[in-house]
């Protein structure tokens, strides 16, 4: 039986040997027991997060305004004089719904990243149904931000299709647990999320190197748009990424948290948005679960151990990890 | 962590062990309960062959408590014919209306009626107070068939009962002395027409029963007839007849074959009031009726414990029929709640909404599942298509919503309204489809079409009408129906499941096929 079946699923003691994290288990042991509910509208509100990453100089998208009422319409084109590039994003939306990168003006219109157009009326009712809560987590009124566009780092290139590449690092109480490089794809319309199609590709922690992959929770190793190979690609600055990754989950005091950072040509790396409940494919794509990892880290800190750790804790457990993958 | 799972362990231990005691405290003392002295329970069985139906309403007058008696358990076959309870308000009578299902022209309308006969120890008013309308009065003074108010002979009675002193409840009094004296109870081929009966002074129930109503009518006393039955045993139970005159605000009953005046024995059953007939319908039409009655010993799930006791509160079988309906729908929800939480955490299934299916399931629990689905498909694609539409008009949220909600009712009432026309005749109970969840639905379902794709939109879908199937299977069966409404202890065991649910931290079963290549993989970037 079990030689033919796991080719359908795994069976449940597989899984536990690999130390794969059930969604049951992250929501009971990890983000109810690390994640209290007040710091929840730190992360689910990008003009929150952004405002406090500022504030503790770590890098964040150029705002440009925070559309607030449906008075401020009346402003928007004021707003966005003079700029052909720009990114309008739902404060509290997530998973990348009703985020339109504006990457050029053209007789009017604007074009959109993902290869359509839209007119300025349009943008403003795009604003409008996303200011009454469209794409909000619970449907409730809702801010918009207009920020910087991130021009991705060359690096990314030839495997970025129609948008820009994010990195998300998962931290736990301090410490990096995995990370994972998000490629936006066809499927995906230029969004790097994994439920619309977005491939994700593991990061070793301890060198920023790229391995394994995964595409609408199936391994993959290529790139399913131009079968370029997804592996084996330095993530540029990568000790920066983690230092930063570190500040952010040190200030915003969330246990277990996803960071989102992009590369951006020019700037460097720019801290996105922070994920209270970061998603599970990471384990996928980094061909390990996440448990043997979260659990050292529990022994290691004593539970009265607020959550900022030391460096050396940081660098410790990328070790173990590395160790895990090479084991 | 540890102080967690040990208070769920408690809560769990003290809803289980409280549900379980209750249930069992309350079977005991069902098995041991005994009727109160002078009560009584009696089945009545309508057994009605309808061989040619042609369409159009048939209307079946069926029993109701009364303050002697009470209707605590009825069920119903029918079939080839549709079928829906009406209470008509005037007559304070319950009609069964059934109507043929296309495609079918012969039918069998099987019910039977559990009445348990309360002792007669303090005399009830048998009719509660009503003020009768003008119209009302002038329809209860006019003449009908079989009932002649003008004519001489009438007339001429009634000024021997009556003279100018006396008022109108001597009348009434003289009235019921004159026809249950005069008028003798005829053998074969005595009449049950009034005027027959009071000019020949012999005639049948019925034909006594009219007399008395046109001497009550031309003293312009409102009086109606009643059709009922006797509380007792035989396979062919006759129809009975009596009369109910209106005096000081109050429907007196009178019985002038048996001499009951102003009060009936509780084993008078009223069936249906001003008419003959049982069945009844604007067409004529064919049918064969019997009617049979039984005494029935107490069973073991009927609980007759002593009224007044507080311990009854938690007999929900003691409430009407009709509220024992909705109750029963309402414990079924908690159930439903149950199946969906198995089905989202234990095998990780997406639904449109948390509580979606299980509300879905539940406005079809009751209603015919045909009519249901027809009327759930047509509102389900025109809101979606509509919703396709509404796109270009660019509207806020909430204007594009009620929109959609408005829409949604149109829809429905015009399913309902095209299945009447096709002589597909929709039951009521399919426009109980949750509307609101409906356009939160369609509205979610849009959504995820536009942002994650259709194939998504389609697979959480196809995962809500999996899920509320389940539910709908589950929660149809009669059984579990009247487990949920005899013991409601049973919400406690349901608290107990969900909390344990709510607390399982292993692999949902998708996950099992989710991270497979995980388990697959060597160490790295294998596939």
């Amino acid at each position: 039986m079990r030689a033919i079946l796991p080719r359908f699923w795994a069976w449940p003691s597989q899984l536990r040997k690999r130390g794969v994290l059930g969604i049951n288990r992250r929501n009971l042991n990890y983000l109810f027991e690390a994640n209290p509910r007040s710091v929840y509208k730190l992360a689910d509100d990008k003009a929150v997060t952004k405002t406090i990453c500022r504030e503790h100089g770590i890098p964040v998208p150029e705002t440009y305004a925070v559309i607030k009422r449906f008075g401020d319409l009346q402003q928007l084109s004021e707003i966005i004089d003079g700029r052909d590039e720009f990114v309008v994003k739902p404060a509290g939306g997530s998973g990348g719904r009703g985020v339109l990168v504006i990457i050029a003006r053209n007789n009017g219109l604007f074009d959109i990243a993902n290869g359509q157009m839209i007119s300025l009326s349009g943008l403003r009712y795009h604003i409008s149904t996303t200011l009454s809560g469209l794409y909000s987590l619970a449907g409730q009124p809702d801010h918009v931000i207009l920020e910087q566009r991130i021009v991705p780092h060359p690096v990314f290139e030839k495997l970025a299709v129609r948008g820009t590449p994010d990195t998300r690092i998962i931290m736990y109480r301090g410490s990096p647990v995995m990370a994972m490089l998000r490629l936006p794809t066809k499927a995906s319309k230029g969004r790097a999320n994994l439920h619309q199609g977005a491939v994700a590709v593991g990061i070793n922690l301890q060198t920023g190197q790229t391995f394994g992959g995964v595409y609408f929770d199936r391994a993959v190793t290529i790139h399913p748009d131009t079968g370029i190979d997804v592996g084996g690609v330095t993530i540029p600055c990568w000790d920066e990424v983690l230092r930063i990754a570190g500040n952010v989950s040190n200030i915003i005091k969330i246990g277990y948290i996803g960071i989102d950072i992009m590369l951006d040509a020019q700037h460097g790396p720019l801290v996105l948005e922070v994920n209270a409940r970061p998603g599970l494919s990471v384990q996928i794509a980094n061909r390990c679960g996440l448990l043997p990892t979260l659990q050292q880290i529990d022994s290691k800190l004593s539970s009265s151990t607020p959550v900022d750790a030391s460096k050396k804790l940081v660098l410790d457990l990328a070790q173990v990890h590395l160790n895990q993958n090479l084991s | 962590m540890v102080k967690e799972q040990r208070l769920v362990a408690w809560t769990v231990v003290i809803l289980v062990i409280t549900g379980s005691l209750c249930i069992a405290a309350r079977l005991k003392s069902l098995y041991r309960a005994r009727l109160p002295r002078g009560e009584t329970v009696w089945r009545l069985t309508y057994d009605i062959d309808l061989p040619a139906l042609k369409g159009g309403k048939i209307h079946i007058a069926i029993p109701d408590s009364t303050p002697y008696s009470r209707v605590f358990r009825e069920s119903f076959s029918h079939q080839g014919i549709w079928m829906d309870i009406l209470r008509t308000k005037r007559t304070l009578g319950r009609e069964a209306i059934i109507v043929p299902i296309v495609g079918h022209d012969r039918g069998r309308f099987i019910a039977q009626f559990d009445i348990l006969l309360k002792s007669e120890q303090e005399p009830k008013l048998p009719n509660p107070k009503v003020q009768l309308t003008t119209e009302e009065i002038e329809h209860y003074l006019q003449e009908e068939k079989a009932v002649q108010l003008t004519d001489p002979y009438v007339l001429n009675i009634l000024s021997q009962l009556t003279s100018k002193q006396i008022n109108k409840s001597k009348v009434l009094e003289r009235i019921f002395e004159y026809c249950s004296e005069n008028i003798v109870q005829g053998g074969q081929g005595a009449t049950s027409d009034a005027l027959g009966a009071l000019q020949k002074g012999s005639a049948t129930t019925l034909g006594r029963a009219r007399a008395m109503i046109v001497l009550c009518r031309t003293a312009k006393i409102p009086a109606r007839l009643v059709t009922g039955f006797f509380l007792e045993s035989a396979l062919d139970a006759r129809k009975r007849y009596w009369v109910e005159v209106y005096s000081r605000k109050y429907w007196l009953p009178c019985d002038p074959e048996n001499g009951y005046f102003g009060e009936l024995p509780s084993t008078f059953v009223p069936i249906r009031r001003d008419s003959t007939d049982i069945v009844r319908s604007s067409l004529i039409f064919d049918y064969k009726a019997r009617y049979s009655i039984r005494r029935l010993l107490p069973p073991p799930s009927f609980t007759a414990l002593p009224e007044n006791r507080l311990w009854n509160i938690l007999d929900l079988t003691r409430l009407s029929p009709g509220m024992q309906e909705i109750i029963t729908l309402l414990l079924l929800l908690p159930l439903g709640a149950l199946i969906t939480t198995i089905f989202r955490n234990i095998i990780g299934i997406h639904t449109f909404g948390t509580f979606t299916p299980a509300l879905i399931a539940l406005s079809f629990v009751q209603a015919d599942w045909r009519t249901g689905a027809v009327v759930f498909f047509i509102v389900l694609t025109v809101g979606i298509l509509a919703r396709l539409l509404l796109n270009k008009l660019k509207l806020l949220m909430v204007a594009r919503l009620s929109v959609i909600l408005t829409l949604v009712v149109l829809c429905m009432i015009l399913a309902v309204s095209i299945l009447d026309y096709l002589g597909l005749t929709p039951s009521a109970s399919a426009v109980l489809l949750p509307m609101v969840i409906m356009t939160m639905m369609i509205e979610r379902f849009n959504i995820t079409a536009e942002e994650d794709g259709h194939k998504q939109a389609f697979k959480i879908f196809a995962g809500t009408m999996a899920v509320a199937l389940c539910c709908l299977l589950v929660l149809r069966e009669g059984h579990i129906a009247k487990l949920v409404l005899a013991f409601p202890e049973i919400q406690l065991l349901n608290a107990a499941a969900l909390i344990v649910i709510g607390r399982y931290s292993g692999y949902r079963l998708n996950e099992l096929w989710r991270f497979r290549d995980i388990a697959r993989s060597g160490t790295q970037g294998v596939s």
